[in-house]
């Protein structure tokens, strides 16, 4: 009986911290719902299918996953180091590049898996590749900046998702579009699509510069 | 007093909106014609169903009515009776030929006296001819003496099928969304001038817009909702991109504050926050204004292909109450904002006496 005290005991214990950090359940709540979101977006378009919703959710998680050990160095002495033998913007330049490499292979990766196991319905291939590199570039961009707000925080893991995610959205909605087009056999309107994807990138891009040296400053 | 003049003025600016909005009368409109589908060739009658009208006071039998079969040809009521407030009873001698190249069509019916001015309402009775003839149809017109339209000088807000009355909705859950943006974009500005001098003050004043900004953005949905429920039909709905956009704004500014909370040392919260919030803002502006006018449909108007503010949509009488309605909620949400400034200092200060 003593045993089952304790366990019980502990599970009060559990609940109490959890209560302490309420932020952390918000956090997991947001987390469901913007995860849902996302799926419900990628679903949502007649002519999508479920094939283009599911590789987007995929990518989505893959990069968060890629991303969020940028900044882990952060935790250690080590990127006093780095502040010391580099200014913040080439930092940041240089691992947003690294990553976008990083999911770009991996999104490659996972389109010839999804290739081998659930068949390729994309038509255009050249434009699809276009997509995807544009697509890391906008995932990267948003997702090392994220990481580098989150690794202030002490859960950095859940914020990753908490932040990134919203702020994902307006890249995946134009990703999603652009891949329900190299659906279709025959070239539809796609130039105003990546137009608005490149400013998107273009525009983030410009941001992240100007914004990282104040993050990078303790 | 110097100070306090804008406050004054938004005030004003919404009493303005709330008496204008809510008091001035909507033009009287069509509701519907009984029988509407007739075939051409015969004596008809029907009724016209008409708002916001009272025929029984004021009119003096100056009644005209007339189906629009185009630009250039238009058929007169033989007689206009009033029935009763609401409805009038037309008589129209259709001819068997009409000057059109539809077999079957919806047009456009008018009716006009002195008191009411003229209303419309397109494809509002169907009419079918037997066989085309477009010469023919033209040579045996009935001649009709073109009749004045007569309008009095009076202010209403238009009358627009579906929206009837709620057209006054424009001057609430519009200007909410745009407060919104100018408050988000007044806590950017507290957001960057904390970057360039690390000062307290602008970290609370810049969380206390994005505040009144979120609250704002909730008002903004539940007066949408209110509106979406009597026109569309429904509360919410995922499948329009403006709503699930200015969801995903919300979630953006939630997260704001969960990052807020779960930063300790109130130096860092104060920066990482700022940095976040100029961050955010470029988001939503790009989730608000660029990603809903690439979507491929869209209720609303000025995205998926719907006309924006400009042209048919925004009358003079509405665009009179609508951008005073504008300034004067932005005016409030920056007067809330100060108001929810002043309280966190103090309680901040409350805070740190009692420790």
């Amino acid at each position: 009986m003593t045993s089952f005290n304790a366990i019980l005991e502990l599970i009060k214990l559990e609940l109490k911290m959890e209560w302490r950090m309420k932020y952390a359940i918000a956090g997991a709540i947001l987390y469901v719902v913007t995860t849902v979101f996302v799926l419900y977006t990628s679903i949502q378009n007649e002519e999508s299918t479920p094939w283009n919703a599911l590789y987007w959710m995929l990518a989505l998680f893959i990069a968060v996953n890629a991303i969020t050990k940028s900044f882990a160095l952060n935790k250690s002495g080590a990127h006093l180091y780095l502040y010391q033998l580099a200014s913040p913007i080439q930092i940041i330049i240089a691992k947003t590049i690294y990553n976008l490499c990083l999911v770009f292979l991996l999104l490659l990766v996972s389109f010839g898996v999804f290739s081998l196991f659930l068949g390729n319905p994309i038509e255009q291939i050249g434009l699809f590749i276009i997509t995807l590199f544009l697509g890391s570039m906008g995932l990267s961009l948003v997702l090392t900046f994220v990481s580098a707000i989150s690794s202030k925080t002490a859960n950095s893991g859940v914020f990753m998702a908490i932040l990134g995610f919203p702020l994902i959205i307006p890249i995946f909605l134009s990703l999603i579009k652009l891949t329900t087009i190299t659906l279709q056999s025959e070239a539809g309107e796609y130039l105003s699509d990546i137009s608005v994807l490149i400013a998107i990138d273009v525009i983030l891009f410009g941001f992240v510069i100007i914004l990282f040296p104040y993050l990078w400053r303790d | 007093m110097k100070n306090h003049w804008w406050k004054i003025l938004a005030v004003l600016l919404l009493l303005y909106a709330i008496i204008m909005g809510l008091f001035v009368p909507l033009k009287s409109g069509i509701l519907g014609l009984t029988p509407r589908e007739f075939k051409t060739d015969q004596k008809i009658t029907t009724h016209v169903k008409t708002y916001n009208t009272d025929f029984t006071k004021g009119v003096d039998g100056s009644s005209i009515a007339y189906i629009k079969i185009n630009d250039k040809f238009k058929l007169y009521a033989d007689l206009v009776k009033v029935v009763d407030k609401n409805t009038l009873a037309l008589d129209f001698t259709l001819p068997a030929l009409l000057p059109s190249i539809q077999k079957k069509w919806p047009y456009t019916i008018v009716v006009n006296d002195k008191k009411h001015g003229a209303f419309v309402r397109p494809d509002a009775i169907v009419l079918e001819q037997a066989a085309l003839n477009l010469d023919a149809a033209i040579s045996n017109w009935p001649k009709q003496i073109e009749k004045q339209l007569l309008f009095p000088d009076e202010l209403n807000f238009p009358f627009r099928p579906i929206l009837y009355e709620s057209i006054r909705n424009t001057f609430y859950h519009v200007p909410l969304w745009f407060g919104m943006v100018f408050l988000l974009f007044g806590s950017v500005i507290y957001s960057i001038k904390y970057l360039r001098k690390p000062n307290h003050n602008f970290d609370y004043r810049a969380k206390s817009l994005t505040s009144i900004a979120v609250l704002y953005g909730m008002l903004g949905c539940v007066t949408g909702a209110i509106w979406a429920k009597g026109t569309w039909g429904t509360w919410w709905t995922f499948e329009e991109i403006k709503l699930n956009v200015s969801a995903v704004a919300m979630l953006i500014y939630i997260a704001y504050f969960i990052l807020r909370s779960a930063l300790v040392d109130e130096e860092q919260r104060a920066r990482v926050s700022a940095v976040y919030s100029i961050f955010a803002f470029v988001a939503v502006v790009l989730l608000l204004f660029v990603v809903p006018r690439i979507a491929t449909n869209s209720l609303h108007p000025g995205n998926g292909g719907n006309p924006g503010f400009g042209g048919e949509d925004l009358d003079n009488t509405l665009r009179m109450v609508f951008y005073p309605a504008i300034i004067g909620w932005a005016l409030l949400g920056f007067w809330l904002g100060q108001l929810h400034y002043r309280y966190s200092i103090l309680a901040e200060r409350l805070n740190d006496e009692f420790e």
